[in-house]
């Protein structure tokens, strides 16, 4: 046991008072675990969690990119190719009666993990 | 982990001239879950394959077009929606999903369904009867991300409500686009308030959308072709 004592400086601990006036303000991740929910409770038990961003990133995945055997081919519904971000507007050209202004998915979650 | 609601017990009504087989067989990698609790008998059980990221639940992806001004009975909207298929993996998912056209690129009235495997995207299903919806009205343009939202929250089991959860539709229409989620319990407040919690949380939908909750019941007695509407409550 150490006989020299050296007593530190007491200091509170440091807290950030933050205000919020509204809900949306919370930061999304607020109250959740890494790659888990909102939610304190899990009613009917353990389940299999997946967050967002962990199932984008399984798009890219070999397996992925082949159509399921027996797709149905439904013209304008379903493809044999594969149908990303960048060929939305080629689907668009053929099909276009909506707003054709593509929406950069990329910049709509910046605070994302 | 199964869901416990019967298999489908037809595919679908008999016409359709396209096949209507979902991709099982291939999905196959071992037999061992073959032989499971479910009452399959005519289809193999889709399971996920070996490497891949099991879902929850498994889930069906269905389609239907409805030629605009016809009335829906029950009986043509069965025959107006096709089955595309069932996953049971993440992996599974993004085959289907990549090569199916996004809400936003659909023609005319169209739909998107996506519901747990053994329930039908009809509120006369037995899941479905007592339940009720979110229905969330998107002006164009936003459907496709937030249907890709909504699906990928529903099967990453974000919205936490134990089983309550039935499926999830996009709805392509003239001039808006309509999302809903379906639940099996429509009185049960603190389910649909958890599931509208997760709306705002995952969807990041622009201020001042307003989300309101239908149940089937209510949707049953004033359809077209159902009850006329008296103008009583």
């Amino acid at each position: 046991m150490s006989t020299s004592r050296q007593f530190s400086e007491s200091r509170a601990i440091p807290t950030r008072t933050v205000l919020i006036n509204d809900t949306t303000q919370l930061p999304h991740d607020y109250c959740t675990t890494p790659g888990g929910t909102l939610f304190s409770t899990t009613p009917g038990g353990t389940r299999i969690i997946y967050d967002r961003k962990f199932l984008l990133d399984r798009r890219n995945s070999p397996i992925a990119q082949t159509a399921p055997a027996h797709l149905p081919v439904i013209p304008g519904v379903t493809s044999q190719n594969v149908l990303r971000e960048n060929k939305k507007n080629e689907a668009n050209n053929h099909i276009n009666k909506h707003d054709g202004k593509p929406i950069t998915d990329d910049a709509q979650f910046e605070m994302d993990i | 982990m199964n869901n416990k609601f019967d298999a489908l017990k037809d595919d679908d009504s008999g016409d359709h001239d396209q096949d209507q087989g979902s991709p099982k067989d291939s999905e196959k990698e071992k037999a061992e879950d073959e032989d499971k609790e479910q009452n399959t008998s005519k289809k193999k059980m889709v399971v996920p394959g070996a490497g891949e990221h099991p879902l929850q639940y498994n889930y069906t992806f269905w389609y239907s077009r409805r030629t605009p001004g016809r009335p829906a009975s029950t009986q043509s909207y069965e025959q107006n929606i096709k089955q595309i298929g069932s996953f049971a993996s993440v992996e599974q998912f993004w085959r289907f999903y990549s090569h199916m056209i996004r809400p936003g690129d659909l023609t005319g009235h169209s739909d998107f369904h996506l519901f747990k495997e053994g329930i039908k995207p009809m509120w006369e299903d037995d899941a479905n009867k007592m339940g009720g919806k979110w229905i969330i009205r998107l002006r164009k343009g936003l459907a496709s991300r937030c249907w890709e939202n909504l699906i990928l929250a529903m099967l990453g089991e974000q919205f936490m409500v134990g089983e309550e959860i039935c499926g999830a539709v996009v709805s392509v229409r003239f001039q808006e686009d309509i999302i809903s989620i379906w639940n099996k319990t429509a009185s049960d407040q603190a389910t649909t308030a958890r599931i509208r919690d997760t709306l705002r949380r995952v969807l990041n939908l622009p201020p001042n959308t307003i989300m309101e909750y239908k149940t089937h019941t209510d949707s049953i007695k004033y359809s077209m072709g159902r009850l006329p509407w008296t103008g009583e409550s």
